[in-house]
């Protein structure tokens, strides 16, 4: 019998391997087959981000993932409340950051939404922060910072990155970031019976200390929001253009590995055109 | 083992890139058991025949598909072989001769689609030319190309399937493209489209018009996809063409946006 451990590094590999645009019933199949993976799973693998309506907050799009979730339902940014409704009891246990981390919370989705109005001009953004259980340290935090953008029915750009801050020394924090974009290209010609899609997802980590000089609590979380933000600004820039090497570039590298039609003429052309130089640097 | 379970195993092996079966045989053992393993390899032996794929019979690479099954086992008219096979190690087994031959004009267009694959294809390549039973104006031409280097993340696999009929000069089929690419994440990469072509005189020439239109097609299509649809999903900068000045004022980006719009 395979370990607990080893299941959980065949299904991660099974994962990446399987076709990502199914990415949520593989995720579900996998589930089937080993049950007991399921939590590990649900909270590691990254998928396509859902969008919900906040009714507290005039219907407001925000974002759904495992971390805002409890049972079925999502926590909104907007208005700090579960939909759909859960009950009082449930409620008592239901996870919200507490007071002066909601603070940091609320001033950390208005500043990420302007961030996403400049870079995606549209789209959906939703940030959620969660206080480090066990930790002694209370001004350490984690969070996820998402964004979502789709255009016509089947492009979507979902990026989640998710942040651990910790308190290093003094006035200096560490940062994690470990990001996630998933993105899909369409171009579906149902005329001439043709299909082309670019999908799936890359990863990478981040980490950097930096200081928070401040006073008050104020000025520590816009501190932290500064921070936050150059970080995860800097690391969807770097995403950004390796997505297109890897999207644009380096799978079309692979295709012409297999099938490359132009090999042969394009060497004799480059012979022809060598000769051509040639002649003209006799002259 | 239950129905439900033997169609989850079904759908995760119909689901996988052709280069990488035996990493996903694998992972499937090692999650659901040595005891899953009949249902596994019977999913392949159906994945391997519905994907047309190659398999080494001793040393020549035939593709086993629809075309040339003989009860359990395959043949190969080229050759006037048959085998079974070992569908993890995609190997040929029990070879022994066959009476199933190519025609004399068969065996011309055998020679020339050999010459057109050796300029087209740079990575490992099969094909395969099928006498269609019953029909007998009717041949079956399946190219396989493929190229693996999983120690750099990525497999790639190319796929054209065709029915050509003599008679009628139709020629019918598809073209189907995967790569994948895992370094850090997992990106997929397909293309496919559906062949038709009337009037076909000269079956090899036709089909490499086909594709050679289908490779540049794809070219102009990533260029076109990167240069609209994957810049209207998010800038490389904001249209003021500098990075966002975080902190307290940026708060003065939505004013500023708002009195633009004279609200």
């Amino acid at each position: 019998m395979s370990s607990e451990g080893d299941k959980y590094d065949a299904a991660l590999d099974l994962l990446r391997r399987l076709n990502p645009v199914k990415i949520n019933s593989n995720l579900q199949n996998v589930i089937n087959l080993e049950p007991t993976l399921a939590e590990d799973l649900l909270s590691s693998i990254d998928v396509p981000l859902k969008i919900s309506n906040d009714p507290g907050f005039s219907n407001r799009e925000y974002l759904c993932c495992d971390y805002n979730r409890d049972l079925d339902s999502f926590r909104s940014p907007w208005s700090n409340e579960y939909f759909p409704k859960l009950s009082d009891d449930v409620l008592m246990d239901s996870p919200f950051p507490s007071e002066s981390l909601r603070q940091l919370e609320i001033l950390c989705n208005d500043s990420f939404d302007v961030y996403r109005d400049l870079y995606y001009e549209g789209g959906v953004s939703s940030v959620y922060l969660w206080d480090l259980e066990d930790d002694e340290n209370a001004e350490d935090f984690a969070g996820v910072v998402l964004f979502k953008k789709s255009n016509k029915s089947k492009n979507h750009w979902d990026s989640v990155h998710v942040v651990e801050v910790v308190s290093t020394n003094g006035n200096t924090f560490q940062y994690k970031v470990t990001t996630t974009i998933i993105l899909q290209l369409e171009k579906d010609d149902s005329e001439s019976q043709k299909l082309l899609r670019l999908s799936g997802n890359l990863t990478r980590q981040t980490e950097k200390t930096l200081s928070v000089d401040a006073n008050s609590l104020e000025q520590t979380h816009i501190a932290h929001v500064t921070n936050l933000g150059v970080l995860i600004e800097d690391v969807e820039s770097q995403m950004r253009n390796l997505l297109e090497t890897v999207y644009f570039e380096k799978t079309r590298d692979i295709f012409h590995q297999v099938r490359n039609g132009a090999t042969i003429e394009d060497q004799l052309n480059q012979t022809a055109h060598a000769e051509v130089i040639k002649g003209l640097q006799n002259l | 083992m239950s129905l439900n379970f033997e169609s989850i195993v079904s759908d995760i092996i119909s689901d996988s890139p052709a280069g990488e079966i035996k990493e996903i045989y694998n992972d499937l053992i090692t999650i659901a058991g040595e005891n899953a393993k009949q249902t596994i390899l019977e999913a392949i032996e159906q994945y391997n025949i519905k994907n047309a794929l190659p398999i080494d019979v001793n040393g020549k690479s035939v593709i086993i598909s629809e075309y040339n099954r003989q009860g359990t086992k395959y043949f190969d008219p080229k050759t006037s072989t048959s085998f079974s096979v070992d569908h993890l190690n995609r190997t040929g087994l029990d070879i022994e001769s066959n009476d199933v031959k190519l025609t004399t004009s068969q065996e011309l267009i055998y020679d020339s689609l050999e010459n057109y694959i050796k300029s087209n294809f740079p990575g490992e390549v099969a094909f395969g030319l099928y006498p269609i039973p019953e029909e007998e104006n009717k041949i079956a031409i399946i190219i396989f190309g493929n190229k693996y280097n999983q120690g750099s993340f990525w497999t790639g696999d190319w796929k054209s399937k065709y029915v050509y009929d003599i008679e009628e000069k139709k020629l019918t089929g598809s073209i189907a493209v995967q790569v994948h690419y895992f370094e850090d994440g997992n990106v997929n990469f397909e293309a496919c489209e559906k062949v038709d072509l009337n009037d076909v005189n000269d079956v090899v020439e036709s089909l490499s018009q086909v594709e050679s239109k289908f490779e540049k097609d794809l070219d102009s299509s990533f260029t076109d996809l990167n240069e609209k649809q994957f810049k209207v999903l998010r800038r490389k900068l904001p249209i003021t063409r500098s990075k966002v000045s975080w902190g307290k004022a940026i708060g003065n980006y939505r004013l500023g946006k708002d009195a633009a719009q004279g609200k």
